[in-house]
């Protein structure tokens, strides 16, 4: 069994419009962020999730608009999104 | 970051992740409730009480007090529980199953006692945790363990609209409603006003969420959407069907 630090810990991913942040913890791979990121950032993992099958990661930051349905949708709540303030003129 | 890293901050961190399958609703049922919990200050008042079938797995999801009942059971016990302790807010959460066979005659009287609690319904068509046998709302033709050529309508009837039911019957005040785990946002306008409802001492408020079942269901994501989204929708359609201040269906 993992300590409660290792099981909670978060992966960032920084991109333009505002960082994703992960936990691989949480994510049991269902896919449902997949289906739903309307610019297609999210693909599957290399490395293995918690139930022994891929987990969702950004593979495309670049897209990413951090509009948060991925968030929104993840049952296990392993994704937040942060975004960037804009920088007032 | 806030101290609850990704999740909301009434989860119970040590259960989590949690015990519901890959892409199940219940996860996002419990998000929103969550985010609920936290934005309305309800972690020393809300009562959560889970009923048997999947949804009993929430028995230790939040911070909060809670209670597993026996199958259909939870609608009177949290009547109960509210009757005795006026000021907490009394959560019956149940599946389809509980709520519309088994347990459906404590809705019913529940509704027609107008009774002050707030009655969580998660739909997801099947027995989920039994191994996806057909329950009282799994559509016609849809195909589960015990209706492998699909829901014979002739012989199993027609699914049951249970918000439908409700709102024929509910008392004036009472608020019901149906959402969707696909529409995240306006489940929890509906969630936060079945709260607000009960914390005004209106009387009954009802809310059954459309959810997933991926691993009964035996679909990957782009089909739980898709059927969540298309079929489910199609015969349960979205929306506030009685509310204060709004004319009750039926009378």
């Amino acid at each position: 069994m993992s300590s409660k630090e290792s099981r909670f810990r978060l992966l960032k991913h920084e991109g333009v419009k505002g960082t994703f942040i992960i936990c691989p913890g949480l994510c049991k791979g269902c896919g449902l962020c997949l289906e739903r990121c309307p610019h297609d950032v999210i693909d599957w993992s290399e490395e293995l999730g918690i139930y022994g099958t891929p987990r969702a990661a950004p593979a495309r930051m670049d897209d990413c608009i951090a509009c948060g349905i991925c968030q929104l949708v993840c049952p296990d709540s392993a994704i937040l999104i942060q975004k960037k303030q804009k920088k007032k003129a | 970051m806030d101290k609850g890293g990704t999740m909301p901050l009434s989860w119970h961190r040590e259960s989590k992740p949690h015990k519901f399958c890959p892409g199940c609703g219940h996860g996002l049922v419990l998000k929103v409730l969550g985010e609920l919990i936290d934005e309305m200050d309800l972690r020393e008042r809300l009562l959560f009480g889970c009923d048997i079938g999947c949804s009993l797995l929430a028995w230790n999801f939040f911070n909060v007090d809670s209670v597993q009942t026996h199958h259909g059971r939870t609608t009177p016990v949290m009547v109960g529980l509210k009757r005795g302790k006026p000021d907490m807010v009394a959560l019956a959460y149940m599946g389809d199953g509980a709520a519309y066979a088994i347990g459906s005659q404590h809705l019913v009287n529940a509704a027609y006692r107008n009774e002050n609690i707030f009655i969580l319904v998660v739909n997801n068509t099947v027995y989920a945790m039994t191994g996806g046998q057909m329950s009282p709302t799994t559509l016609a033709g849809q195909k589960t363990e015990t209706s492998p050529y699909g829901r014979d309508t002739e012989l199993a009837g027609q699914p049951t609209r249970g918000a439908e039911m409700m709102a024929a019957i509910a008392a004036e005040g009472a608020y019901v409603a149906r959402g969707s785990v696909a529409r995240m946002i306006q489940l929890k306008k509906f969630m936060k006003k079945a709260l607000e409802n009960q914390l005004a001492g209106r009387g009954l408020s009802f809310l059954e969420a459309l959810s997933t079942c991926p691993t009964n269901w035996r679909t990957n994501a782009r089909e739980t959407w898709r059927f969540l989204e298309e079929d489910m929708a199609a015969y349960y359609p979205l929306g506030e069907l009685s509310g204060p201040g709004k004319e009750v269906r039926g009378s």
